[in-house]
Formats: structure tokens, sequence, C-alpha cells
């Protein structure tokens, strides 16, 4: 019987590794890659650890500094792209967005899931409806107007675009989260409040936030995501180094055919840092919400 | 002796009303809506009225109404019935393996076992990155000139030469298949490990002491437990992979020739390379509609599931 068990914890740990490589290998590769030159990368096979490990890749797109392994290779012009030095601006970019649409989620979504959660009045089913259906749209279905909306208010090519499209695309997930949040706290400290004398607004600001903290964590963290990783409308709206965001300069990049691929890899452990620490650190809030809304859908 | 509690339920009933005017109302909820508004029901009207136009951009200026020929064309063109068909295998491919690496995943991770708990954590990183930065990973590892997938075979002697698995036709499809799966399957394992959780340890413990089976647990005590969780995931997964798209523009670009071209790449490239809009609001209503009619028969199925039970 132990002999069995013994097997078993052996067999699940050896699952459990594969599965660990799996995860981790292509993030692995992709920050190995980004520390070679070019040089060792076209070997066949590649070098699996960089060696000698080096920053010039990133002393490039950071500074602009050119790689010496390019000149050796007498391939400067084809092998670097100008595109790459575009990323710290698409990270500022889309951090800037990100944190808009985060700002707006959190001021208009808790308003009106409170409203949603406790009110009663007339509409508000539909409006509840038409709030959370919104999401079916495919987003190539609303491509062509929302961008003839955003080239009509001269707003083409610009953050604040960016950040209202996509404040209109997380605002249903996160009043639906919060909603459902509200709804699930006891409802007893309110009336206590309300039978105080308290407005609506002050029992929301006094006594719910301070509830729901975890759930507008979760919020906050879906909506930078979702921002954060937005291509499609991205791609469509910005066309310079004023709003372009992360996924629009890693991927104009990488289907470059001139580039070169420890850029590339620069260009992926670039973008993947920031949602990457976030995930971890909020991944607490992000799970329990997510099981949360599942549960009551 | 009820007069507190009423007296209690007056004040309350006057402290809310008190508290929450119909202006209230409308400061807290009429924001969202129109913003929601002003980026749905106004595009979707509007495309609505360019499906029926003949809008090409390269012929500003004239726009006539014909009616449904939009459609009719988009249906009769052979480019929609390869992304038909594409975006169909595609689905058949990623949703069943999505699920099923997930549920596997879920099974596995729900085990007490000592360093899981890291395992537990990174399984949610491929989720949290961009669609597009997993793509490129992707491509980065299925290169055909020097991707590491055909270094590691090349090194172990299973290939004598590079596999071109992003440019050959047969391959391609696969290829995004398999990042889409790396990409998405955290989603379900994370949903499917938190409902595994919540099964109450008695009943997997009593149904062991009577006798059952692994996998008479797993047919008549997971899978009807987590019926709920692995319909939605079922919905969920099956819009994010009939509408992918960032993985086929950084992975494919749509090829080669057509292998890949799924139905949101045939409608983007209808509408911004050909600039042919009302065949690509034509295309988008087509799809918009095949999701919703989806959607609601899995959900009336759920419904008359839950009903059942």
């Amino acid at each position: 019987m132990t002999r069995a068990a013994g097997i078993r914890q052996v067999a699940l740990g050896a699952a459990g590794i594969l599965l660990g490589v799996f995860i981790v290998f292509p993030f692995l590769w992709a920050l190995s890659a980004s520390l070679q030159t070019e040089l060792a990368i076209f070997r066949r096979p590649p070098s699996w650890a960089p060696a000698p490990a080096t920053v010039a890749n990133y002393l490039y797109v950071f500074t602009g500094r050119i790689p010496e392994g390019y000149a050796v290779r007498g391939l400067l012009r084809s092998a670097i792209t100008q595109e790459a030095r575009l990323l710290p601006a698409g990270l500022r970019n889309s951090l800037e967005v990100a944190l808009g649409v985060i700002a707006v989620n959190l001021t208009l979504g808790p308003l009106a899931a409170y409203t949603f959660a406790r009110e009663r009045f007339p509409g508000k089913e539909i409006a509840y409806f038409f709030i959370l259906g919104s999401r079916l749209l495919p987003a190539v279905a609303v491509a062509i107007p929302i961008y003839l909306i955003v080239k009509t208010a001269g707003l083409l090519d610009t953050k604040l675009a960016l950040a209202l499209i996509y404040s209109a695309f997380t605002l249903p997930f996160t009043i639906w989260v919060l909603t459902l949040y509200i709804r699930s706290l006891p409802i007893e400290v309110e009336e206590a409040a309300l039978v105080d004398g308290c407005t609506r607004f002050a029992v929301l600001r006094r006594v719910v936030i301070p509830l729901a903290r975890p759930g507008l964590a979760a919020i906050a963290a879906f909506s930078f995501l979702f921002s954060y990783s937005e291509f499609f409308f991205a791609l469509l709206m910005t066309s310079s180094v004023k709003a372009k965001t992360t996924p629009v300069v890693i991927a104009s990049i990488s289907v470059n055919p001139d580039s070169s691929y420890t850029l590339i890899a620069v260009g992926i452990v670039v973008s993947i840092i920031p949602p990457m620490l976030l995930a971890l650190l909020f991944r607490r809030f992000i799970t329990s919400s997510l099981v949360a809304s599942m549960e009551q859908a | 002796m009820s007069t507190p509690l009423g007296l209690r339920r007056a004040v309350l009933w006057r402290a809310r009303r008190a508290g929450a005017s119909p202006a209230y109302h409308a400061l807290t909820v009429i924001p969202v809506l129109l913003l929601v508004g002003l980026f749905t029901l106004f595009p979707l009207g509007y495309a609505a009225i360019t499906s029926t136009r003949r809008v090409l951009l390269t012929l500003p200026g004239s726009t006539p109404f014909i009616g449904l020929r939009n459609y009719a064309q988009v249906l009769h063109d052979g480019t929609t019935h390869v992304a038909v068909t594409n975006t169909l295998l595609f689905a058949a491919l990623t949703v069943p393996s999505v699920i099923v690496v997930g549920f596997l995943v879920a099974l596995l991770l729900h085990q007490p076992i000592r360093g899981f708990g890291l395992l537990r954590a990174l399984v949610l990183l491929p989720w949290s990155i961009p669609l597009v930065s997993a793509g490129i990973i992707w491509r980065l590892l299925l290169h055909g000139d020097f991707g590491a997938l055909n270094g590691l075979l090349y090194q172990l002697g299973v290939v004598h030469s590079y596999v071109p698995w992003l440019s050959s036709p047969r391959l391609a499809m696969q290829a995004v298949a398999l990042a889409h799966v790396w990409r998405e399957f955290p989603l379900p394992a994370i949903l499917i490990l938190a409902g595994l959780q919540v099964i109450p340890r008695e009943i997997m413990e009593a149904a062991t002491a009577e006798g059952a089976g692994a996998w008479a647990r797993f047919w008549h005590i997971l899978l009807p437990w987590l019926k709920g969780p692995l319909l939605i995931i079922l919905v969920y997964e099956t819009m994010i992979s009939v509408s992918v798209f960032d993985l086929v523009y950084v992975l494919t670009g749509g090829g080669p020739g057509s292998a890949t071209t799924l139905f949101s790449w045939h409608t983007y490239t209808s509408t911004f390379t050909f600039l042919n809009l009302g065949h690509g609001a034509a295309l988008s209503f087509i799809m918009a509609g095949a999701l919703v009619a989806f959607i609601a028969l899995t959900l009336r199925l759920i419904r008359v599931e839950a009903r059942s039970a």
C-alpha cells in the first residue's frame, strides 16, 4: 500500500514537473534569446543558455546604443529595427492607458454597481442587461463605426480614445462582478447607516467601498490586464509613437521580416513583465472573483 | 409589541427613499450607459446600415443601398467557405484541448503535493500576458530557421533538417492551435480547480469506501458536480476560439496561402485590406449572429439541465 502510494507520489510529481516545463519553458527561452547575440542564436542547434550573456539588446532598445554583434556581421541595417526603439514609449503609453481605464472603472463602476445592487428604479433590468449584453458583440463587428466616431471626435492616435474604448469594454464586467460582490455583503450595516441619516452615496463611500476592497482590487487587475493586452483596437486607432501601445509595437517588430530574433525576444520580455507581476501580486483577488462570478452566473 | 420593528421599518423605508432619488439613480447609471452605448449600440446600428450598402473605400462618395446583396456575395465567396471551415476546424482542435488540458491540470494541482503551491501560482502566467506576446513567444519557438523546437528535435535526433512549422500548410493550423491552448488552458484550470476544492471530502471518501474506482468517481461525482462551470467554460472558450485574431496576426498572417485564414482574419482583410466595408460589416453580422445563437442555445441547455436537476 505504501509502495503504491509512493509510486503515485512520484508519478504526480513527474506530471507536475512536466506541467511546469510546459508553462515556463517558452518564457525562459524568450529570456535566454533576449540575452544572446544574434550570432549565437543562429547556431544549429542554438545555445540554450546565453554564453556569455549580454544586455546589449536591452541597451539598444532603451538607449539606442547599437550592439557590437551586428556590426561584426555587417548586417547592421537589416537586423536592427527602428521599431524596437519605440518599445519604451509603447510601454509608457500602455501603462498610461491602463491606469486611465482603472480610474474610470473604479469610479463609475462602484457607483453604478451599488445602484444596481441595492436600488429599485424603472428600467433597471433593461439597463443592466444592456450593459452586460454589450460584451457579446465581437470586436470586429463594431470596429469601423468606432473608428469613425474616434475620427469625428478628432481623437485618432490618442491615448484618450483607447482609454475611452477600453473603459466601455471593461465596465460591463466590472459592474457584473461588483454588483454580485455588493449583493453578497451583509445589508444590515448599510441599513443602520441609512437609518442614521446617511445618503446612499455616503453609505457607498463609508460602508460599501471599504468592505468591497477585494472586489475592487480584482476589478483594477482585470481592467489593467485587458487594457494592457488589447491589440485589435490599438492597431486600428494608433499610428505613431504618441499612442501606440506595447502589443502594437511588439507585433510590428515581430512581423517585420528584417527584425533581429534577439530584439523580438527583448520585446516579449519587456512586454510581459508588468502583467505577470500584476497577476502574481493580485492572484488571490483574480481567482476568487473569477470563481465567484462564475458561480453566480 | 411589534411597534419597534414597525417603527424601524418605517424609518428605514423613509431613509431609503431619502437616500436615493431618481436623480441619484440617473447620475450613477447614465454615464456607464452612455459610454457603453456609444461604443456598442451606435456602432451596431451603423454597421447594420453599412452591411446593406455597397461601401468601397476605393470608391468614396457612392454608397448605394443594395439590400442583402453583401450577405449573398460573402456567403458565395470561396474565401468565406475556407474561413468557416478553418474556424470550425480551429475550434474543434482548441476548445476540447483547452478544456481537457485545463481539467487534467486542475486534477493534478488538486493533489496535496509539496511544491504544487508554486505551480498553482505559475499556472496563471500564460493567461496573464498579452495574446500578442504569447503569439510572438510561439513564433520564436516554432520558427522554421532558428526556432527552439527545431533546435531541440534536431539535438535529440528526431529530425535531420529544420521543420517549417509555421509556413507549411498542414502544420501551420496546428501550430496556431498549440499557441492558443498554451495561452488559454490556465483559465479553465483555475476555475475547475476551484470547483474541485468545494466538493465535500465526505462524498469522495464515502464513494471510495463503497468501492467506487477512480473512473466511477470521475463520471458519477466530479463531472455532475462540475457541470455548471464546465458549460460556462465551454461557452466562453468557444467564443474566444471562434474570434481569435491576435495570434493569427503575429504567427501566420492567415497563411501560408489561406491555411490559417480564420473568420475574424477574413473579416479583417475584407475590411482593411480590400477596403470593402459592406462585405466586412456583413461578415461581422454573420459572426455575431452565429455567436449569439450559440450562446442562447447553450444557456437554454444549462437552464433545462438546472430545472431537471
